[in-house]
């Protein structure tokens, strides 16, 4: 009977220090992710090359300066021609008429 | 050039006469300048026959380049600076192509011009007419620009 008793004890006893021992391991689980240092986004990894240069970056497509200018002076006879229309024939919608100069479209 | 000059309208042919005979002829190349912006303008020049460019430099990337503002024909005047003070050419003109002009000196025009008065009125009449035209034609190019300039900013 003493030793029935005893057993018990040593069982209540037991499973008060595993449930003591498991609430105190399910509080510090909580308390974790509040302390824990945000980690920074891992970023895409860069293609590196070793013994190249870094890329250049392409420069836009200009259109050659001839081709430019024939563009300009393409320009003004088109606006001298709106203008001297406007002059023959003087009135609000003559004066802004469209032209076809791609500078100005 | 079949017909009268613009300068010498409303003359009679005896007046016209005067007047071409106080002008040289000249040949101007293709591409070769007649008068540079800024050059003491010393005479006015009617286009016998060719093409007149008349241009303003005007920086397109970085680079100074002669833009065209004008161009002139057959019967045309051009470098009316030689008669307005203070006779600088506020313009730059080459040949189009293979150009003849008549070169009036200013000083031979005025002293004609003071023995022959009703000459000299019709004469002026016409180059004001002349710079009248150009006048008109460009405070409209302005005022085109003016606009897109508002509908950009505005837009």
């Amino acid at each position: 009977m003493e030793m029935l008793l005893l057993g018990i004890c040593l069982s209540i006893l037991g499973l008060v220090v595993s449930a003591s021992a498991f609430c105190a391991a399910a509080r510090s689980q909580e308390k974790e992710p509040a302390a824990r240092p945000e980690i920074a986004p891992v970023k895409a990894a860069q293609a590196t090359r070793f013994f190249a240069a870094p890329p250049v970056p392409k420069p836009q497509p200009t259109i050659p300066i001839e081709a430019l200018l024939l563009q300009i002076e393409n320009h003004v006879r088109l606006e001298q021609a709106a203008a001297q229309s406007f002059i023959d024939s003087p009135n609000p919608a003559v004066l802004h008429s469209k032209t076809t100069s791609p500078l100005v479209n | 050039m079949s017909q009268r000059p613009e300068l010498l309208n409303g003359l009679s042919d005896e007046a016209a006469r005067q007047i071409l005979a106080i002008g040289s002829r000249t040949t101007v190349a293709s591409g070769a300048e007649l008068f540079r912006l800024g050059a003491a303008a010393d005479s006015l020049f009617v286009i016998e026959r060719g093409r007149i460019r008349l241009t303003l430099p005007m920086q397109v990337r970085g680079k100074e380049e002669n833009v065209l503002v004008e161009e002139r024909g057959a019967g045309q005047t051009v470098g009316w600076s030689a008669l307005n003070p203070p006779f600088r050419f506020t313009l730059s003109a080459s040949a189009a192509l293979e150009t003849e002009v008549i070169a009036f000196p200013r000083e031979a025009l005025l002293s004609h011009f003071a023995r022959h008065p009703e000459t000299g009125y019709i004469v002026s009449m016409n180059l004001a007419a002349v710079i009248a035209q150009r006048l008109q034609l460009f405070q409209a190019m302005w005022l085109r620009e003016m606009q897109r300039t508002i509908d950009q900013r505005c837009a």
